[in-house]
């Protein structure tokens, strides 16, 4: 199958392909031409481009220490773009909004998302710092983890509910209940952004939950024995 | 609410021939009125404010029993000041347009106000009261004490808040409640 296809079934796919560094100009490039192209297993770009396409990933090969390192570069190029992209639209446009009404309703959602941005700013780097490198770590077989800096792949996956449920109420607020008059076309453009990394922090949570965390405790029983 | 044939007849006319779709009833008095709002809601009230002199707590009753109410006051020059307990007022010698083009904007508004009700109608007074003490940062267990419930009771609440509202964290809940006029703006703090 044709990488472009696929792309044009379903364009959320080129946010896989950035994740991955994959350069969107796939030419004819097959799914496997790509793959070998870019030193990325078939079974792990094709994995995660099942979940982008609402399809689990049961029934796949175990992933190799290979494809769990560039998972996590994978998962450290989406807080990119969350950090430098997504949030940074959402922050400008929730100020332009708080610009044009400049209300004391507005303002609250200014400082509700504020305070939400800089939750999820310390959960990103909370991930860069401490899980990632307790990951990588684990993957690499010179060296067994110490049991001092000891800490489990399932304590990092309790970490994650919150940014999603607070994103969830922003949305709600826009939708259901904040005043604002008119202003559709920037309204529009928000509600868009807030879909689009609703969509992204989705994924990220499945790829978290159905190939690293998995991954992480297959490996630290291996270790334990 | 009339005692003037001349005046009401004159009223009645002009509003059956404006595009206000309405009925129109008249009583002589504000027990006749309560009895009848028993029985089918009414939009606006049109008063001759003379009617309501020493019946001040009784109006106010009746405006908290059916928040919908409007009232327009007739203004017979006698009363210079807007009452406090009429929505507008206008006088016999406005222009029968005028009377009813604010007629009309009375009755968008109580539409309107009526809408925002139903929906408030998800929470139920209980639930209102929770989310104004939690809107105020109390704990569960100074709102337990506060309204004489248990914490159990209290987190039940809450949940029922966030089914209801689909919004779960505390500052979410701030913005619902002043969106909603529950709690009013001045009181948070920014």
């Amino acid at each position: 199958m044709k990488m472009a296809d696929l792309i044009d079934a379903n364009p959320n796919l080129l946010l896989m392909l950035q994740h991955f560094n994959i350069d969107f100009r796939v030419s004819d490039m097959t799914v496997w031409q790509l793959c070998s192209r870019y030193g990325i297993s078939e079974n792990l770009l094709v994995s995660i481009a099942n979940l982008y396409n609402g399809f689990d990933t049961k029934g796949h090969q175990p992933f190799t220490r290979k494809d769990l390192l560039q998972v996590i570069s994978f998962l450290k190029n989406s807080h990119d773009y969350y950090r430098n992209d997504k949030y940074p639209q959402i922050s400008n446009y929730i100020r332009e909004l708080q610009e044009n009404h400049p209300d004391r309703e507005m303002k609250l959602l200014e400082k509700f998302f504020n305070e939400y941005f800089a939750e999820v700013l310390e959960h990103l780097d909370y991930e860069d710092s401490i899980a990632f490198p307790y990951f990588i770590t684990l993957l690499d077989e010179g060296k067994a983890v110490e049991q001092g800096e000891r800490y489990s792949s399932k304590e990092y996956g309790e970490h994650h509910t919150d940014i999603e449920l607070k994103l969830q109420d922003l949305k709600n607020l826009l939708l259901k209940y904040v005043n604002i008059e008119g202003d559709l076309d920037l309204r529009r453009k928000l509600l868009f952004a807030l879909y689009e990394l609703e969509f992204d922090l989705y994924l990220h949570s499945l790829i978290e939950e159905n190939i690293l965390i998995p991954s992480g405790v297959r490996i630290e029983k291996e270790q334990n024995v | 609410m009339e005692p003037s044939k001349i005046i009401f007849e004159g009223l009645q006319t002009i509003i059956c021939h404006s595009p206000l779709d309405c009925r129109v009833s008249r009583v002589e008095r504000l027990e006749e009125l309560t009895e009848m709002m028993g029985h089918s809601p009414v939009a606006i009230l049109i008063a001759n404010p003379m009617q309501f002199v020493n019946l001040e707590k009784e109006v106010r009753k009746l405006r908290k029993v059916y928040p919908t109410l409007s009232i327009a006051g007739i203004d017979f020059g006698i009363i210079h000041r807007q009452s406090m307990l009429t929505d507008i007022s206008f006088t016999l010698y406005d222009t029968p347009e005028h009377i009813v083009h604010s007629l009309m904007k009375l009755q968008e508004k109580s539409q309107q106000s009526e809408q925002e009700k139903v929906e408030e109608e998800n929470l139920s007074p209980r639930e209102i009261e929770v989310l104004t003490c939690l809107v105020n940062g109390m704990l569960n267990k100074e709102i337990a004490d506060l309204l004489n419930i248990s914490v159990h009771t209290v987190v039940r609440h809450r949940k029922n808040i966030t089914l209801k509202t689909g919004i779960r964290s505390q500052s979410g809940l701030t913005i619902y409640a002043i969106s909603k006029k529950i709690v009013s703006i001045e009181d948070i703090e920014i």
